[in-house]
């Protein structure tokens, strides 16, 4: 039986820890949603799954090319690669949509989570306008992006790595693009998760949604991304 | 393929360059076809009363519509590049045909979200469709050919593993995803609600109540387009110019090393620095929309006293 293989379970455990990880990661992004694109929510204003499907499949393409063009790359560096594509994506989009609130919008940056900022010590609240949950993206919500993009990607480039590993003696030319397709349904599995838990908005880190919604989800993504991973074995028993 | 340090640098600049225009004609097309979140509010318009001449498509979320037409784009670049055709024409061929695929679902998404608002009155403007949707599919034609010329230069100069449609996949589902974030907010945030004082935040009471006069008689999706053009689309631009050239730019300089994440790292404080540097200047500029309590209590007992 393939599934009793040692390497092949390591695999399979390896897949679900990876997709756990990039659930975990979605919180740690701060959503707005629709409230958030017409300044009436702290965070990005749009969806969790657009956010962090998009910041992860840049990590892809990355780690990747990491996997790629560096024959001796370890498990670790093609994480790394990934994490950084991640990351610097989410940064440069929270940092142009934080010049559109600050200059084109004309609001002050707030959060209506927490009264101050955990990280600058600002206070919050005063800033709220009217009628709305805080806008922009402070500092605290901006660091917690930025840590929760950079794990989605090293997640999806641990995935990556262990697919191309696995499928790699049996379809060589084309083990990266079943990878890669593979690597990017589990990054929308992973992400579509938490958007049930958070409700569509989330600030981040200091959100007391993120304890109470964390756990719940994190067990959910467990038992999806090994269902994955054994799908992700099960698909090579046809390749040759 | 391995370039030298001078013709990489070239080629990343060359990728920056073209993701900012991709970037920035991505939201503007998202702005004069009104689509994503700011159009919950065209959408809610009628509901509260106020019938209005803007062009109201909302195909899905942008970043898989814009996914969509650069897959699309990508696919018919690689049949006829494997067909033996010239790159640009590839390119052009295959972006073109995608773009009127997009501009089929445009339309079908106006007469369509339009049609469900017929008992709130909505009438569907025949002239707002005739010379808004040509304009849709020329920004989305733009944007198509950037994303895919990007995929085709990652796919057959630089040698990634990935194919040039699911290149084209990602930068399209990553360029819907930056102009949905930055961009909107523009059209959403301000554009829509341009009547209030500059500043004031948005009340949620104010939901639907989008502003309907233009400088000139009464608005519409070009008007729109027209003030989004002057900060929306460029933001965008910067957003997704920033995330192509910083995502492969310390790997091109110092290698796929452990010091080419260490500058990764940098970067990403860099830009945690400046974003609070904007914090902190519109906190002083703007100041803060509720007076102190405690200070306010603690003032009131010192004047007892």
């Amino acid at each position: 039986m393939v599934f009793l293989d040692p390497q092949t379970l390591i695999d399979i455990l390896l897949i679900g820890l990876s997709g756990t990880l990039i659930c975990l990661a979605v919180h740690f992004i701060p959503v707005g949603g629709a409230p958030a694109a017409m300044a009436q929510a702290t965070g990005i204003g749009t969806g969790t799954v657009e956010l962090a499907a998009g910041s992860g499949l840049v990590g892809l393409i990355t780690s990747s090319y990491m996997y790629a063009y560096e024959p001796n790359a370890s498990m670790p560096l093609v994480m790394a690669a990934g994490a950084l594509g991640a990351a610097v994506m989410l940064a440069s989009t929270m940092l142009a949509g934080g010049l559109i609130y600050a200059y084109g919008v004309a609001v002050p940056f707030a959060s209506a989570q927490v009264k101050k900022d955990p990280i600058t010590g600002e206070r919050q609240d005063i800033y709220v306008s009217k009628g709305t949950q805080g806008q922009g993206i402070p500092t605290i919500c901006f660091v917690s992006g930025v840590v929760g993009s950079a794990l989605g990607g090293a997640g999806g480039g641990l995935i990556y790595f262990v697919l191309m590993q696995y499928y790699s003696p049996l379809i060589s030319t084309s083990a990266a693009a079943v990878a890669g397709v593979f690597t990017m349904g589990v990054f929308y599995v992973n992400s579509v998760i938490p958007s049930y838990g958070v409700g569509g908005t989330i600030e981040g880190v200091h959100d007391p949604k993120f304890r109470r919604v964390v756990p719940k989800d994190v067990f959910t993504s467990i038992v999806v991304s090994m269902l994955c991973g054994i799908v992700a074995i099960l698909i090579a028993g046809g390749m040759s | 393929m391995v370039l030298d340090l001078t013709m990489s640098m070239a080629i990343l600049a060359l990728l920056g360059a073209l993701a900012t225009i991709a970037g920035c004609l991505e939201d503007l097309e998202s702005d004069v076809g009104s689509q994503s979140n700011p159009n919950s509010q065209v959408q809610l318009a009628p509901q509260m009363g106020l019938l209005h001449r803007i062009f109201n498509k909302a195909i899905s979320g942008e970043p898989i519509s814009n996914g969509m037409s650069a897959v699309t784009g990508g696919t018919v670049a690689a049949v006829l590049l494997n067909a033996k055709f010239y790159p640009l024409t590839a390119i052009v061929i295959g972006s073109f045909i995608a773009a009127i695929l997009y501009g089929i679902y445009a339309t079908t998404a106006y007469a369509g979200r339009v049609a469900s608002q017929s008992r709130f009155k909505q009438p569907l403007y025949m002239d707002i469709m005739r010379y808004t949707t040509p304009s849709i599919i020329g920004h989305n034609f733009i944007v198509n050919f950037c994303l895919v010329t990007i995929a085709y230069i990652q796919y057959a100069v630089l040698g990634y593993p990935f194919s040039i449609p699911f290149l084209a996949l990602i930068w399209g589902i990553s360029v819907g995803a930056i102009g949905s974030s930055v961009g909107d907010v523009h059209y959403g945030g301000e554009r829509e609600f341009q009547n209030r004082e500059f500043g004031c935040g948005l009340n949620t009471a104010l939901s639907g109540r989008i502003v309907r006069k233009a400088e000139s008689g009464l608005r519409n999706s070009i008007d729109n387009v027209w003030f989004c053009a002057k900060f929306g689309g460029p933001a965008t631009g910067i957003g997704l110019g920033l995330t192509v050239f910083f995502s492969s730019w310390p790997t091109t300089i110092w290698g796929y090393t452990w010091t080419a994440m260490g500058v990764g790292v940098i970067i990403l404080v860099v830009m945690i620095i400046m974003n609070r540097l904007v914090e902190i200047n519109v906190k002083k500029a703007y100041g803060p929309y509720k007076e102190d309590k405690e200070e306010k209590e603690a003032g009131a007992v010192a004047h007892t006293h």
